[in-house]
């Protein structure tokens, strides 16, 4: 599942860089692949945008405490499975 | 590294014009503050109690620190706090109209000690700020984030109306012989005002925009649960002891200033640890503004200790520099350098958006206020501190060179923000040129 794995650590990076290099990376995705990207703070702006483009998300929490969103494409069941798989590692992401 | 539990909600921003003419008049009272204390020369400025002193303080409070806070917070309570205001335009534009008319109205006042200016005054300004508490802490109320920056926003704005309240006592003190007795409030008054507010609203918003924007770890969640009360509950023990009991205020007094050392330390400390360590003149403004701050602290403490150390008129000049222009002013002009460029990428981004051009020519942060020229207004800031510290003790050679300074940070901070508003305009007039 790791080959379908695709990432990107943005958490050094300040408003607006995230979101820019996610939508990004997102465009670049193959068949079969999905997105993983580590941000430090939950990246709200960034959900309307992958809505809007046409991607699903699960976001949670990494074991460093850093957020980690899961992105994949709308029908790429593959895709979508892969992410959901990884995504069940990691503890689910609870709002302050 | 914890992550940031900040809720943003930025397709809830208000309009740019809300919190950008706030923004852009800030700067224009500061340069007449500057002008003003350069018209009236050494003479009207050498102690805290001169009208002069009294109106070149209340342009800096109520037309630079308020009125960027206000701007601030019409623009952060929908995005940071998800809370929606109602009609934000008329409102901000009535509050905005409001307070920079009862601040020249107040300056009118001091300078001409005429009781009906004083009236005019305390009318356009109670309904200014009593407008803005009533509208913004309805919206906080409203809030269902439970995030400490939003118990530090409604903290802030209870010492705001205590501010106002005092503020209005005093000024019937002034119009009526027998209220004398009531200008034993005028350091309750700057209490409230300046650790209470300024202070409270400076660390709520910090919890923020600090991690946000300097790429910091967070404040730690335990000194963010208590911070805000501390400084809420010292600030009533010392307004009681120093009006009742005036040889304890320096108990309630020293925790106060022990707490604003502790944020400036922790702040600090987050600032050195900041993951990507590039230049940011927003990070050296915070540095100027927190030194200033611990200075500030340490000289109060100074003076309640060994008072016979220091004049008690230079005293107060010094910290009110130290704490309205060094500290407070460095810090804002700091935050204002992130918040505007931000503001004018969001909104260009929402403006392509609408047009179906996504990230068309859209500048970066760094375009739209340049590095170099928000350093430049730094280096006028900080030369202008020291200068205006140096001018308490040797005003004939010092005062007019430090004023000038003053008024010539103000003007390029005012520069670089409408070189902002400038490149989003012509960045929207390329987008709908066909």
């Amino acid at each position: 599942m790791q080959d379908a794995e695709r990432s990107i650590d943005v958490s050094a990076l300040g408003p607006p860089e995230p979101l820019l290099l996610t939508l990004a990376a997102v465009e670049q995705l193959r068949a079969g692949e999905y997105l993983r990207m580590r941000h430090r703070m939950k990246p709200c702006l960034l959900y309307d945008e992958l809505q809007r483009r046409g991607y699903g998300h699960d976001t949670r929490r990494g074991d460093n405490g850093l957020c980690e969103v899961f992105i994949w494409r709308h029908g790429d069941n593959a895709a979508a499975a892969a992410a959901r798989n990884a995504a069940a590692a990691l503890s689910p992401w609870i709002d302050a | 590294m914890r992550p940031s539990t900040a809720l943003l909600s930025l397709e809830q921003t208000p309009p740019l014009s809300v919190p950008l003419r706030f923004f852009l008049t800030a700067p224009l009272f500061g340069i007449a503050a500057a002008l003003l204390a350069l018209w009236l020369g050494p003479e009207a400025m050498g102690s805290r109690w001169q009208p002069g002193v009294l109106a070149f303080t209340h342009l800096l409070t109520l037309g630079f620190l308020a009125m960027v806070m206000f701007g601030a917070m019409f623009q952060l309570l929908p995005v940071l706090v998800g809370v929606q205001l109602r009609r934000p335009v008329p409102t901000s534009a009535a509050i905005h109209l409001l307070l920079s008319g009862g601040t020249l109205l107040l300056v009118a006042a001091f300078l001409s000690d005429h009781n009906a200016w004083f009236i005019a005054a305390a009318v356009v300004l109670a309904l200014a700020l009593g407008l803005f508490i009533i509208v913004i802490g309805h919206a906080l109320w409203q809030a269902r984030s439970t995030h400490e920056t939003v118990c530090a926003m409604k903290l802030a704005v209870v010492a705001l109306a205590a501010t106002l309240v005092l503020g209005l006592l005093l000024v019937l003190a002034n119009i009526g012989s027998d209220l004398a007795p009531l200008r034993a409030l005028i350091d309750v008054h700057l209490a409230w005002g300046l650790p209470g507010w300024a202070g409270l609203l400076l660390v709520g918003v910090a919890y923020q925009v600090v991690p946000m924007f300097q790429i910091t770890a967070e404040y730690a969640p335990r000194l963010r649960r208590w911070f805000a009360w501390a400084v809420l509950l010292l600030l009533i023990a010392w307004s009681l002891a120093f009006l009742h009991l005036p040889a304890l205020a320096w108990l309630p007094g020293s925790g106060l200033a022990a707490a604003f050392v502790l944020f400036a330390v922790v702040t600090l400390r987050l600032q050195h640890k900041r993951l990507r360590r590039l230049p940011d003149v927003t990070v050296d403004f915070w540095y100027l503004g927190l030194a200033c701050l611990l200075l500030a602290a340490g000289l109060w403490l100074l003076h309640q200790f060994a008072p016979q150390l220091i004049r008690a008129q230079w005293f107060h000049l010094w910290w009110g520099v130290l704490v309205l222009i060094g500290g407070a002013g460095a810090v804002i002009s700091g935050m204002l350098y992130k918040i505007v460029p931000f503001l004018i990428w969001l909104h260009l981004n929402n403006r392509m958006q609408q047009a179906g051009l996504w990230q068309g020519d859209i500048p970066t942060m760094r375009q739209v206020i340049s590095e170099r020229s928000a350093r430049r207004h730094l280096y006028l800031h900080g030369a202008a501190t020291v200068l205006l510290l140096a001018g308490v003790a040797w005003p004939t050679l010092v005062f007019y060179p430090a004023l000038l300074l003053l008024a010539a940070a103000y003007a390029l901070q005012l520069w670089n923000l409408l070189g902002a508003l400038r490149i989003y305009r012509a960045v929207v007039q390329q987008a709908v040129t066909p």
